[in-house]
């Protein structure tokens, strides 16, 4: 048996676990997927505080929600789809609130690459900008370039998540590359 | 800059990051135009950089899995603290019309 299928089985039993109301093996499944949500949370929606907001909220969701989970998808794909959704409802809450800044993404880890020094100036450099142009980015136009183009969902996934048509999930796709390109090039 | 590579530019985008080729309208000109593809290689670096994001993890902050559970447990502890007034509330109102009916019924004449 290999190591991953080793890992399933043990969160499959987590899970389980879980579903059954047990709160420490839910605490050990968020330990596994935290940093995962975080990352999901803080690209949709830039501000480090409201992305922490957003895991917190995302990770209370999927214990509620738990008992409904059947493990057609992974779990992570699981988390996912409710973090898009918890960081979309936050997101309203707080424009309605007042306007909000989008901070700088600091704390990132290494790129790939950057073990290679005469890459790494240049990969560096692109991904600080790209960084700042994806926060530059209109929300909506945000999320669906995070989506498609950092996490590889379809257009109707991510029609369905954001609750949009398909095409109009393909329309904002096709301005906010167009407007990265731009906000890029500008920057170079 | 040509009004033409601007309406081009999000076609040369959606190239790039697709690896199509530009639209149809676009293509002769995009072909021929060394803006046009400057731009392309440049998206093309950029569709690889937001690709291998993917692999990257942020941190979460430390105090998560507190905050998580702990806000678990206040449920809980709310859900709880509902629980004991409603029966006990529940339980005066019983006595109480328990008591309502005891004095309310009828009574025969001896």
């Amino acid at each position: 048996m290999d190591v991953p299928q080793v890992e399933r089985d043990k969160e499959r039993e987590l899970i389980s676990r879980a579903q059954s109301g047990d709160r420490a093996a839910f605490a050990a499944l968020v330990r596994e997927h935290g940093n995962e949500v975080y990352t999901l949370a803080r690209r949709l929606v830039g501000d480090p505080h409201m992305a922490a907001d957003v895991a917190q909220e995302t990770l209370i969701r999927a214990w509620k929600a738990l008992p409904n989970f059947r493990g057609d998808a992974a779990l992570s794909t699981w988390l996912h789809r409710i973090t898009v959704n918890t960081a979309w409802t936050q997101k309203r809450r707080a424009r309605r609130h007042s306007g909000l800044s989008l901070d700088e993404f600091t704390d990132v880890a290494a790129p790939m690459g950057a073990d290679h020094p005469e890459m790494a100036g240049e990969i560096l450099e692109l991904r600080g900008r790209l960084r700042q142009a994806l926060d530059a980015l209109p929300e909506a136009q945000r999320q669906v370039v995070v989506l498609k183009d950092v996490y590889d969902w379809s257009h109707a996934e991510i029609a369905d998540a954001m609750g949009i048509s398909v095409s109009a999930a393909k329309v904002r796709l096709h301005r906010a590359r167009a407007r990265l390109a731009r906000s890029l090039e500008a920057s170079a | 800059m040509s009004v033409i590579c601007e309406m081009a530019a999000p076609f040369v985008a959606n190239s790039a990051v697709e690896g199509t080729p530009v639209a149809r309208p676009f293509r002769a000109h995009a072909e021929g135009c060394l803006k046009c593809q400057a731009r392309h290689v440049a998206m093309t670096k950029t569709a690889r950089e937001l690709a291998s994001m993917s692999n990257e993890t942020l941190p979460a902050p430390m105090d998560l899995e507190w905050r998580v559970m702990s806000s678990l447990e206040g449920e809980l502890a709310l859900a709880r603290s509902w629980r004991t007034p409603v029966a006990v509330t529940a339980a005066v109102l019983s006595m109480a019309a328990a008591v309502v009916i005891w004095r309310l019924r009828p009574r025969t004449q001896s």
